[in-house]
């Protein structure tokens, strides 16, 4: 019977006629599709037509990775140089943005920081090459790091992290209020202006 | 005053070329929008005379013309806008109105995301309402918020820094836009990239540019509405109560040290010794302004054992933290790192 079959299959790769009860017992059995295209793979070679690399599980890898794989709804895109620097940058930024709703709801601004490694090394880099670099952790408020860095460091040198933190932000505080109060748009005219609005200042209060 | 009624003449005078080169833009094919015009600290007045007398002949507005249109549009149309600030990874939402009702200039700016920060100004009356602190009213004629108080100033005082460069025309908010680029003479600050509205004058769009032509931070506007009268919301200012004006002490302590160097362009704006709100420590400081950006030095006697020098940077502001001598010295402003690196090394003491 299987003799028969693997006949039926010569034949069909010889374009011969076979009768169609064959033909379905062919292309139901696995075995016998394996041959099909073994014998097909042997034509190829003798004609020089296969490719540089062979892979006559190919199909059958394809069949099983996609039934293994979850369902993707887009490809997943190469990884650039570029992308890549993106994605760090991405990954520092989260935890900042998160915080960050904490800290606009204390009216400050949240930092990206850079510390110099050592500060021997300040002065010989020149002016030009130098540059800040935002990174995550330093500029956290207060409870960020005590639940984060609390086995890190040591509780003293912790402490002067976050005074030093609290300072800078008060210091950026002030900066901004000073701002305010120092905003004057049309410098050369302003006192004249502001003795004409005095004199109306009780109506509008 | 003098000054001010100047510069509405300007730009009056400014309106009529800009409308003349629109109809016949083929009639100087020499001034093509592509062509970059560098503007040389041109005298106001015979700039404006020559506007008059030359309004027959078509003539593309200079760079000097589009800021001064910028600025007397800012303080006299009617407008309601939408923008966001992007930077940092975030982007800020805010509204911003400006109106003027029976001579009244009001202007509100508020932000629409998180805590409520709002700025509502009644003539020389800025009123600052935050969640977090007391609403407060001080004097001066433009709110101090994401929008740079300067575009709304003296233009010319801007000259003194920086170059005005007309740029290619665009398209902003659906509609026609000047680029103007105002680049730092000395390259100490940032650069900044406005987008103008061809048809009011109005900023469409901003961009700080640092020197490497990184983009540090963006205004665009997503919204825009000029109208004939000033619009309600802003009207019913008129008969708000307006929190109490922030006394300012006038004295200006003496302090023992001095900053060497600056870029030059900067003044002196305030001088100032207080205690920081929050952590109570006292500091001392000096503001200087250079027409558009401000930067404050703050020095600080610390116990803090010496440690490198940090960098704290936020878009394009940088905070910079130093020690020397028992001393921390602090430079905050939108300026590049580099600059403040230098203004805290100049710092010395007596």
């Amino acid at each position: 019977m299987n003799e028969n079959k693997l006949q039926a299959v010569s034949s069909l790769l010889d374009q011969q006629q076979v009768d169609e009860d064959l033909l379905k017992q062919v292309i139901d059995d696995e075995k016998l599709n394996e041959s099909w295209s073994r014998y097909h793979l042997i034509g190829d070679i003798m004609r020089g037509e296969t490719a540089d690399f062979i892979d006559t599980e190919l199909s059958q890898n394809i069949a099983s990775a996609i039934a293994a794989e979850p369902t993707l709804l887009a490809p997943k895109a190469k990884q650039s140089v570029s992308q890549k620097v993106k994605a760090k940058v991405v990954q520092l930024g989260k935890p900042l943005g998160q915080f960050a709703i904490a800290a606009s709801a204390a009216g400050l601004m949240i930092l990206g920081v850079q510390q110099a490694n050592n500060p021997d090394d300040m002065t010989a880099v020149p002016a030009q090459v130098w540059q800040p670099l935002p990174m995550g952790g330093v500029a956290d408020p207060v409870s960020y790091n005590y639940s984060r860095q609390d086995t890190a460091l040591p509780s003293q040198q912790k402490r002067a992290q976050i005074e030093r933190q609290q300072k800078l932000q008060a210091i950026l505080a002030d900066h901004q209020m000073q701002t305010k109060l120092n905003s004057k748009a049309t410098v050369t005219d302003d006192s004249e202006q502001v003795e004409l609005i005095d004199a109306q200042q009780p109506n509008q209060n | 005053m003098k000054s001010k009624t100047l510069s509405i003449l300007l730009a009056f005078t400014a309106m009529p070329v800009l409308s003349q080169q629109n109809v016949e833009p083929n009639s100087s094919p020499e001034l093509s929008s592509e062509k970059v015009i560098i503007e040389n600290s041109i005298d106001e007045k015979t700039t404006a005379q020559q506007a008059v007398t030359d309004e027959k002949i078509a003539k593309v507005p200079t760079a000097l013309q589009w800021m001064q249109r910028l600025s007397y549009s800012i303080r006299n149309l009617n407008f309601d806008s939408s923008f966001v600030v992007v930077k940092n990874n975030r982007a800020e939402p805010y509204r911003w109105l400006h109106g003027i009702d029976e001579g009244n200039d009001l202007e509100l700016m508020t932000l629409l995301n998180g805590p409520r920060k709002e700025s509502v100004r009644v003539n020389d009356n800025v009123s600052y309402f935050n969640s977090n602190l007391h609403p407060y009213t001080v004097k001066a004629d433009a709110i101090s918020g994401p929008i740079p108080v300067a575009f709304s100033g003296d233009i010319e005082k801007l000259q003194q820094s920086y170059d005005f460069v007309s740029v290619g025309k665009s398209r902003i908010l659906g509609r026609p836009a000047q680029l103007i680029r105002l680049e730092s003479r000395d390259k100490q600050r940032f650069g900044y990239w406005l987008w103008l509205d061809v048809q009011s004058g109005l900023l469409l769009k901003a961009a700080l540019i640092d020197r490497n032509g990184d983009l540090l931070e963006q205004i665009q506007f997503t919204h825009l509405t000029i109208t004939e009268k000033s619009s309600e919301t802003l009207n019913q200012l008129l008969v708000a109560e307006l929190p109490s004006t922030l006394i300012v002490s006038q004295q200006v302590p003496e302090l023992h040290w001095q900053v060497s160097w600056l870029p030059s362009g900067f003044e002196l704006v305030n001088t100032k010794r207080n205690r920081l709100a929050g952590i109570n420590q006292q500091v001392e400081s000096l503001m200087f302004n250079d027409g558009l950006v401000d930067i404050s030095v703050y020095v600080s006697q610390t116990s803090e054992a010496n440690r490198p020098m940090t960098v704290n940077q936020a878009g394009a502001t940088v905070l910079l933290s130093q020690l020397r001598d028992g001393y921390e010295i602090n430079v905050v402003g939108q300026i590049p790192a580099d600059t403040a690196k230098a203004i805290a090394d100049s710092v010395s003491f007596n």
